[in-house]
């Protein structure tokens, strides 16, 4: 059995320094791996990225990570994750990376991910070149997701991202921004290759629980949605 | 109009706090501020960005800091 910590949004900055990591405490005793849901930082700043590297690094577990869009608003996204990586820390965008849990081989493939909504109610490729690069953007997202998942050679697959693949975790959202919150093209990656867990933040007022078409259990682990340090999933059996 | 006064103190905090989930209501002279937000220090930049755009009316902040607990149980996945 595999136990999955997994949290998001985070949003640490000096100001909060060292308040996040104090619940660290104890982790490997409640989970074999961490995974965290983007938006680590507020204002997107490798000074904050930094910040979070020390509230993440060495814990005693794997830790893997995805950007959100908080991380990239003053567009030092690679720095960031370098500052992350350099920390021990694994930053996914649209691949994906294995870890050994006591004999079982975990994959975790994602990235940030983008909006566009969800099967009847969403943005089309049509019209004014800024819809299609919004569009575009989660499209290009989603078929470099669909084949880091579907490459993942491992026993236990898990699908982390920021935006949401499903409606259901955003329950509690107003329901006009469903489109900025997710896209069902994510969760249409998720079902083509099988995955046992999806996990995304993003949506603090969503829900935790959720599920994909294809019956992929999906859950918002949001700080302000889970209010606790982190939740933890047990996979496969015991 | 109270609307768009509402509107404008979002989009100030988005600007200005980056806080995108903060709910803006203006009622009368005065400006309702709710949501949850990671730190006390968040919280004060947010009333001190809607009252530079609330043209004079009084701010009253109801934000609140999210609580995160210890880590407690787990749920089986099968």
């Amino acid at each position: 059995m595999i136990r999955v910590a997994a949290v998001g949004d985070l949003h640490v900055g000096p100001e909060v320094a060292g308040a996040y990591r104090e619940r660290l405490t104890g982790l490997p005793d409640h989970a074999d791996l961490l995974l965290v849901a983007g938006d680590l930082t507020r204002h997107g700043t490798v000074e904050e990225g930094k910040v979070a590297a020390e509230e993440l690094h060495d814990l005693g577990v794997p830790v893997i990570t995805v950007l959100g869009n908080h991380d990239y608003h003053s567009d030092q996204q690679d720095d960031i994750t370098r500052v992350l990586e350099d920390a021990g820390i694994t930053v996914l965008e649209g691949e994906g990376t294995t870890v050994e849990c006591g004999g079982t081989c975990v994959g975790i493939a994602g990235g940030k991910g983008f909006g566009g909504g969800f099967a009847g109610r969403c943005a089309s490729d049509f019209g004014e070149p800024e819809m299609k690069a919004f569009v575009g953007h989660t499209k290009a997202f989603a078929e470099r997701l669909g084949t880091a998942l579907l490459g993942l050679d491992c026993d236990t697959r898990i699908c982390l991202t920021h935006y949401s693949p499903v409606e259901e975790t955003l329950s509690g959202e107003p329901p006009e921004i469903y489109p900025f919150l997710g896209s069902y093209l994510i969760a249409e990656a998720i079902d083509a290759s099988g995955c046992d867990l999806a996990v995304h933040g993003h949506a603090h007022k969503g829900s935790e629980k959720g599920v994909t078409p294809g019956g992929v259990r999906v859950r918002n682990v949001a700080l302000p949605v889970i209010q606790q340090a982190y939740a933890v999933y047990c996979l496969g059996a015991e | 109009m109270s609307e768009y006064l509402a509107a404008h103190i979002q989009e100030r905090l988005a600007a200005r706090a980056h806080e995108l989930g903060i709910k803006v209501e203006v009622r009368d002279d005065v400006v309702y501020l709710h949501g949850q937000v990671a730190s006390v220090e968040q919280c004060h930049q947010i009333e001190e960005a809607a009252r530079m755009a609330a043209e004079g009316r009084r701010v009253c902040n109801e934000v609140s800091v999210v609580p995160v607990r210890e880590p407690g149980g787990e749920e089986r996945l099968s």
